[in-house]
């Protein structure tokens, strides 16, 4: 993992690098077994008790269920200092917990992606804030 | 129950953005429709307005901006919105209103003028309103989340490139002949295929953009009324599903989806269209033509197969052999779709009814189905809603 100092994420609780990995922070119902992201977005089964929600997080590697390469840019409040397009969105499927969430692609060969291959979760420098730190959001990446 | 028809019905045509107000254009639409009627203002019993979700506290209160346009009369005005699917809401509670006895007349309307540029977040609390974190932090507009769902498909099934242009290709053809659509031009494949790719495997000409527009309809238990009108149409159900736990969809503003499917795709559609297939007893078999939701090439497909007109993955067979076409044994979308007209939020579904009545009371010229007699109008909006109505005459 790179150097996470001074770095921030847009919107908070979304993503984490605290334990020496950048992984999504997901949330899980343990009465109908459904995870979810993000935490904040509860969903259940209908019927559940919808006791006993833990925060987790999701491992840092998934399969590449879908992606689509973005061709114009983004508009605002999306915002980056780079000129990111074209960029790939991949719908990245962590199997385990039955849960696929969407994401950019960065730091990876457009024309190599392939469905079913293993990606990895990362970040995206977006900008820097007023305070000098590096504004990320959560992102994906083949894995190595 | 008893039944209700359709005797009015009035647009304001589909248009890129203005500066005009919403209420001018709703006004244009609900005259429409009291003219086609032949009935005047104050037979309306009850107002359900489609809300313009853009327009601040008048766009929030649409309902009761166009009654004082006409005259005030103190009957039940109610503002709807249910995102794409809004007109379908507000066709909904008017027809409840009518077949429950409430009122004889009701007036269902939605107007909408299309912001400046592309749809974004409404807000900026990301922990009440998930959108904005699909704004801010995904880099996701509406079109990413149809380009997801067509690769799977893609990957899936055997839908090709050239499939998703032949559906611009129809809806083109289609539009040219509807005086009442934004786009007016015929496309060929090849022009279809050599637009850009906005997200691929989707491209320029095969998503449709928001728009401005306006429509009205009027209907009626009322049998002097229904006696008085030019060809009435009868309303066989008008239904709406939310979604279903358990869809493998990417909802639009949604981040993440089951990986395991548990329920039908596009399941606030399945709903809505089986829950009208089971109170009209009309099946997909019975329907002559159909207006569906083609935001994008990709849902034209798809829905054929949500609703019930062909099985999983056969859709592209269906189009391939011409059977969508208005001479096929299903007319899809004889009005150029959204392809030709763009969203308008809260007016669209209604435009949607409103082109299946005029199919059924013969008024659509060159793009006419001949001999329709059951028309299906069905709606797709963001986060889980759907709303079905079946027409008969």
């Amino acid at each position: 993992m790179e150097n996470m100092a001074n770095t921030v994420a847009r919107i908070p609780n979304l993503v984490d690098w605290s334990t020496g990995e950048i992984r999504l922070m997901s949330a899980k119902c343990n009465s109908c077994g459904t995870y979810f992201f993000p935490r904040e977005h509860y969903q259940h089964r209908p019927g559940c008790s919808r006791e006993g929600v833990e925060d987790v997080l999701l491992p840092s590697k998934g399969k590449l269920a879908s992606y689509t390469i973005q061709h114009y840019p983004c508009p605002p409040p999306f915002k980056t200092e780079k000129k990111i397009t074209p960029y790939g969105i991949g719908l990245v499927e962590f199997e385990e917990e039955k849960i696929q969430v969407a994401g950019i692609i960065t730091d990876t060969d457009l024309e190599a992606l392939e469905l079913g291959m293993e990606m990895e979760t990362t970040t995206l420098a977006m900008y820097s804030n007023e305070e000098k730190q590096q504004v990320v959001t959560w992102a994906f990446k083949a894995a190595k | 129950m008893r039944d209700v028809y359709i005797i009015g019905t009035g647009i304001h045509p589909w248009m890129g953005f203005s500066e005009q107000v919403f209420a001018d254009f709703a006004a244009v639409a609900v005259e429409g429709a009291l003219k086609d009627a032949a009935i005047e203002w104050q037979k309306i019993q009850s107002i359900m307005a489609g809300i313009f979700i853009y327009g601040g506290n008048a766009g929030h209160l649409s309902g009761q901006y166009l009654e004082s346009i006409f005259g005030e009369t103190g009957i039940p005005v109610v503002n709807v919105y249910n995102a794409c699917a809004t007109g379908s809401a507000a066709i909904r509670m008017a027809f409840n209103s009518v077949v429950a006895g409430e009122t004889d007349t009701a007036l269902a309307f939605g107007a909408d003028v299309s912001p400046k540029g592309f749809l974004t977040a409404k807000s900026d609390n990301a922990v009440q309103d998930r959108d904005v974190i699909r704004w801010k932090m995904g880099g996701m507009p509406n079109p990413i989340y149809w380009a997801l769902e067509c690769t799977k498909r893609m990957a899936k099934y055997d839908t090709t490139e050239e499939d998703l242009a032949l559906v611009k290709v129809l809806m083109s053809e289609y539009g040219s002949k509807n005086p009442e659509a934004r786009f007016k031009k015929a496309y060929s494949l090849e022009e279809v295929l050599n637009s850009v790719y906005v997200c691929e495997p989707l491209r320029l000409f095969e998503i449709c953009p928001v728009s401005t527009g306006a429509a009205a309809l009027i209907m009626t238990a009322d049998e002097e009324l229904i006696s008085k009108a030019d060809n009435p149409v009868k309303i066989n159900a008008t239904t709406m599903g939310s979604a279903i736990y358990g869809d493998p969809t990417i909802r639009i503003s949604a981040l993440s989806c089951p990986s395991v499917a548990e329920a039908p795709m596009l399941s606030e559609s399945y709903s809505a269209s089986r829950q009208a297939y089971e109170k009209s007893g009309i099946g997909p078999e019975d329907i002559d033509v159909l207006e569906l939701p083609d935001n994008s090439s990709w849902h034209y497909l798809v829905y054929l197969e949500t609703c019930g007109f062909c099985g999983e993955g056969e859709a592209d067979k269906m189009l391939r052999d011409g059977e969508t076409r208005i001479d096929g044994r299903l007319a899809v979308n004889p009005s150029g779709g959204f392809s030709s007209h763009g969203e308008a939020l809260s007016a669209q579904a209604i435009w949607q009814v409103i082109e299946c009545a005029n199919q059924l009371r013969g008024r659509c010229g060159e793009r006419q189905v001949d001999g329709a007699k059951v028309a299906m109008a069905q709606t797709y909006g963001l986060m889980g809603n759907s709303g079905t109505t079946i027409l008969t005459v």
